[in-house]
């Protein structure tokens, strides 16, 4: 179980593309298993489904497709959500950069939830059980406001 | 005869009737004798007594007259010393009635001197008192004129001190809101420049940089 969730996991970072992918998967596995019309596939989904080895496929049969999944979305209910924000809307590929390096960063299996907020500027506030900070590039100027004030009226004063 | 030697009850019988007769009769003449003796003393005593009430009424009538006579004497009398203290009392009262009148005239007199005594001594005090307000009323105008002017220059002083306070503090909240501005302008500013100008690789530098000091401030455990 573990290990399909850990594949599953690998080039997945965030929540909603994890819930997506689940369902994604379950239902090209139920169409493989017990037919019926096939699923509209992005090209991305597609890639996707055709980047698990056949061995990932063989753990499920018709008689465990249902039970695996069940226990694939209690599991992954679990799993701690950090939330990021972010002054711009990223591509899935920057998703999966930033998603990579915090995984490497804090070491923990945890899902991204991105939400946008264009008052940071830049870089990114955390959002993590139920505490927020911001680590932006407007809360450091909001820190040194004093000192680029001081800084503005020399300026100004030149 | 014979039969009564034989029987000699019967002769006791008769002994004893003759003698009880005997004996009544002779208590009837007694009590005869009696009545007559009593009559006569009863008699003699009605005279006595109606002689005796004869007396009584002439003493009577005697006592009455010289009553009546004393009692117009006493009438008499009272009727003259009533008279005579009627005209005493008027001559007492008329003079009592002259002495008051003197007394009350002396009283007027008295009081009208008083009351004039009094007049003068109020008109002199109230003098007094009217120039003892003047005065006083004098200096308290005085001190509170150099009160007035006192309180004037300090309230003054402390309104351009108050005026003076909210000018420095309008400035200083002046100066402060320009550099609100400043550094709100600053941040518009670089919002909209580094947001066009900053690269994807620059944006996620400075996440990365943000994971980073997550991480040291040991934000995510």
């Amino acid at each position: 179980m573990n290990d399909i969730l850990n594949t599953i996991l690998k080039d997945t970072f965030s929540h909603t593309l994890l819930n997506h992918r689940v369902k994604l998967l379950k239902s090209n596995l139920l169409k493989t298993f017990f037919g019926g019309a096939s699923p509209t596939l992005t090209p991305s989904d597609l890639n996707w489904l055709k980047s698990f080895p056949e061995s990932f496929y063989r753990n499920f049969n018709k008689d465990n497709v249902y039970q695996i999944f069940s226990d694939l979305e209690q599991n992954y209910a679990k799993l701690p959500i950090l939330t990021i924000y972010l002054a711009f809307e990223p591509d899935e590929a920057t998703v999966a950069n930033i998603g990579a390096f915090t995984r490497k960063t804090f070491g923990l299996p945890f899902m991204l939830d991105i939400k946008l907020d264009p008052r940071l500027i830049a870089g990114a506030a955390l959002s993590w059980k139920g505490v927020y900070r911001d680590f932006s590039l407007r809360t450091r100027i909001e820190e040194k406001k004093e000192e680029i004030s001081q800084s503005f009226k020399k300026f100004l004063r030149q | 005869m014979p039969e009564l030697l034989e029987n000699p009850i019967g002769l006791i019988l008769i002994v004893v009737a003759t003698a009880a007769i005997f004996l009544y009769l002779r208590e009837y003449n007694k009590r005869r004798k009696l009545e007559v003796e009593s009559d006569k003393f009863l008699q003699s005593l009605k005279e006595k007594g109606w002689e005796t009430l004869h007396q009584s009424i002439k003493k009577s009538q005697d006592i009455l007259a010289t009553s009546e006579l004393e009692g117009i004497k006493v009438v008499a009398d009272q009727r003259l010393k009533t008279e005579k203290s009627e005209e005493e009392f008027l001559n007492q009262s008329k003079q009592t009635i002259i002495s008051a009148q003197n007394r009350l005239l002396a009283f007027m007199q008295d009081l009208q001197k008083r009351s004039a005594e009094f007049e003068e001594a109020q008109k002199a005090t109230g003098e007094a008192r009217i120039n003892q307000l003047f005065d006083r009323v004098e200096t308290q105008l005085a001190d509170f004129l150099v009160q007035t002017a006192q309180k004037t220059t300090s309230s003054i002083e402390l309104e351009l001190k108050s005026t003076r306070h909210l000018i420095d503090t309008y400035k200083s909240e002046q100066l402060k809101l320009i550099d609100e501005n400043i550094v709100a302008m600053m941040e518009q500013t670089l919002d909209i420049v580094l947001a066009k100008k900053l690269t994807l690789k620059d944006q996620l530098d400075l996440i990365y940089e943000a994971l980073e000091k997550a991480k040291v401030d040991k934000f995510v455990v």
